[in-house]
C-alpha cells in the first residue's frame, strides 16, 4: 500500500501526513525517513520544528539524505509503516550532492528503484512530496533539469499509489484513490 | 468566517461576488477595515507581507481581528506553489503565509478554492 501526498510550501502537509500514517498504523512499527540534509541555522530550527511535532508520536527516524536504497534495508520489521519526507530533499540531494550535477533520467531511475523497494519493505510507505511548479519562474537550466525530475519522480510515485491527495491549506483534497 | 484561496488570477474576488451578492459587502482590498461586519478582505495574503515588512505580527493581528469581525470572507492567493526562494525574506513570508492560512482554515465555517473561477468547496 502507498500514499503520496503533495502539498506546497505551509500548507500543512507534514503535519497531515504524521497524523495520517500514525491513524493508518494502529500498533505497527512506524518508520519516519528524513531526507534534508542540514547546511544552517534555519535548516537546523526546520528539522528541530519537525521533530518536535513527532516527537510524541512513535516514530522511529532513519537519516537519509540519498540513497533510500539503505533505508529499506534498515526496516527489519514484517509489518511497518514508514513516512518519507520529504521527496523534493531528496531529489535535490541526489542531484545536487557532488561537484558536477548527476544526470536527470540517472536520479530518477535511481530514486524509484529505491522507493521499490521501501515499498516491498513495508505495509503503507507515505510519501510526502512537494508541489514547485506553479511560480511561472523560468530558472536557470540547471533548476528546471531538478523541476523535471521531481515532476518526472511525482508522476511516478503516483501512479504506484493506491490514494493520492493534495493539502490545501491544512486539509486534504482527494486526487486518486479512497485516502 | 469563509476563506477563499487560490492561485493568482484565477478569479476568485468575482467568485466571491457572484456567491455572497457584491452590494451587500464592503470590499477591502489588503486591509483589514475596523468598520462593519459584512467584509470581503481580498488580497490578504498581501496584507500579511506589508504587517510583516512593518515587523509586526499578522498571526496575532489576524487573530484579533476575526474574534471583532466573525462573518468576513478572506480571500488569498496561494504562494507556496514555487520553488524555495532564495532571498530569507521571501521564504519566511510563504512560509508564514501558508501557516496562517492552514489555521484560518481550521476555524473558518467554509473553505474553498478556485481553479479557473471554478469553486471547489473543500470544508
Amino acid at each position: 500500500m502507498m500514499t503520496l501526498i503533495i502539498g506546497g510550501s505551509g500548507s500543512g502537509k507534514s503535519a497531515f501526513a504524521e497524523q495520517y500514517i500514525v491513524s493508518a498504523a494502529g500498533e505497527k512499527k512506524k518508520y519516519y525517513i528524513a531526507t534534508m540534509k542540514v547546511y544552517d541555522e534555519e535548516g537546523r530550527r526546520k528539522v528541530e520544528k519537525h521533530r518536535m511535532q513527532r516527537a510524541d508520536k512513535g516514530f522511529q527516524t532513519i537519516e537519509s539524505p540519498v540513497d533510500i536504497e539503505k533505508a529499506a534495508q534498515e526496516i527489519k520489521e514484517n509489518h511497518a509503516v514508514a513516512l518519507l519526507e520529504c521527496m523534493s530533499n531528496l531529489v535535490a540531494n541526489e542531484m545536487f550532492s557532488s561537484e558536477i550535477p548527476e544526470k536527470k533520467d540517472v536520479v530518477v531511475q535511481k530514486i524509484l528503484e529505491g522507493i521499490r523497494s521501501l515499498k516491498e519493505q513495508v505495509e503503507h510507505l507515505v510519501i510526502v512530496t512537494n508541489h514547485v511548479f506553479e511560480d511561472g519562474v523560468v530558472y536557470d537550466s540547471m533548476t528546471m533539469e531538478y523541476m523535471c525530475a521531481l515532476g518526472e519522480i511525482n508522476q511516478h510515485l503516483a501512479a504506484m499509489s493506491e490514494n493520492v491527495m493534495e493539502v490545501v491549506v491544512g486539509i486534504p483534497v482527494m486526487l486518486k484513490g479512497e485516502g | 468566517m469563509k476563506l477563499i484561496v487560490g492561485g493568482y488570477a484565477q478569479g476568485k474576488l468575482q467568485y466571491a461576488m457572484e456567491k455572497y451578492g457584491a452590494k451587500d459587502w464592503i470590499l477591502a482590498d489588503g486591509y483589514l477595515p475596523e468598520a462593519g461586519q459584512k467584509v470581503i478582505i481580498n488580497h490578504f495574503h498581501l496584507w500579511v507581507r506589508r504587517t510583516m515588512e512593518k515587523g509586526e505580527c499578522p498571526e496575532e493581528k489576524i487573530k484579533e481581528y476575526l474574534e471583532a469581525h466573525p462573518q468576513c470572507i478572506i480571500i488569498s492567493d496561494e504562494i507556496g506553489g514555487g520553488l524555495v526562494p532564495m532571498d530569507a525574506f521571501e521564504r519566511e513570508y510563504r512560509e508564514r503565509t501558508g501557516r496562517i492560512l492552514v489555521e484560518l482554515a481550521k476555524g473558518a465555517e467554509e473553505v474553498e478554492r478556485v481553479i479557473c473561477g471554478i469553486g471547489q468547496k473543500i470544508k
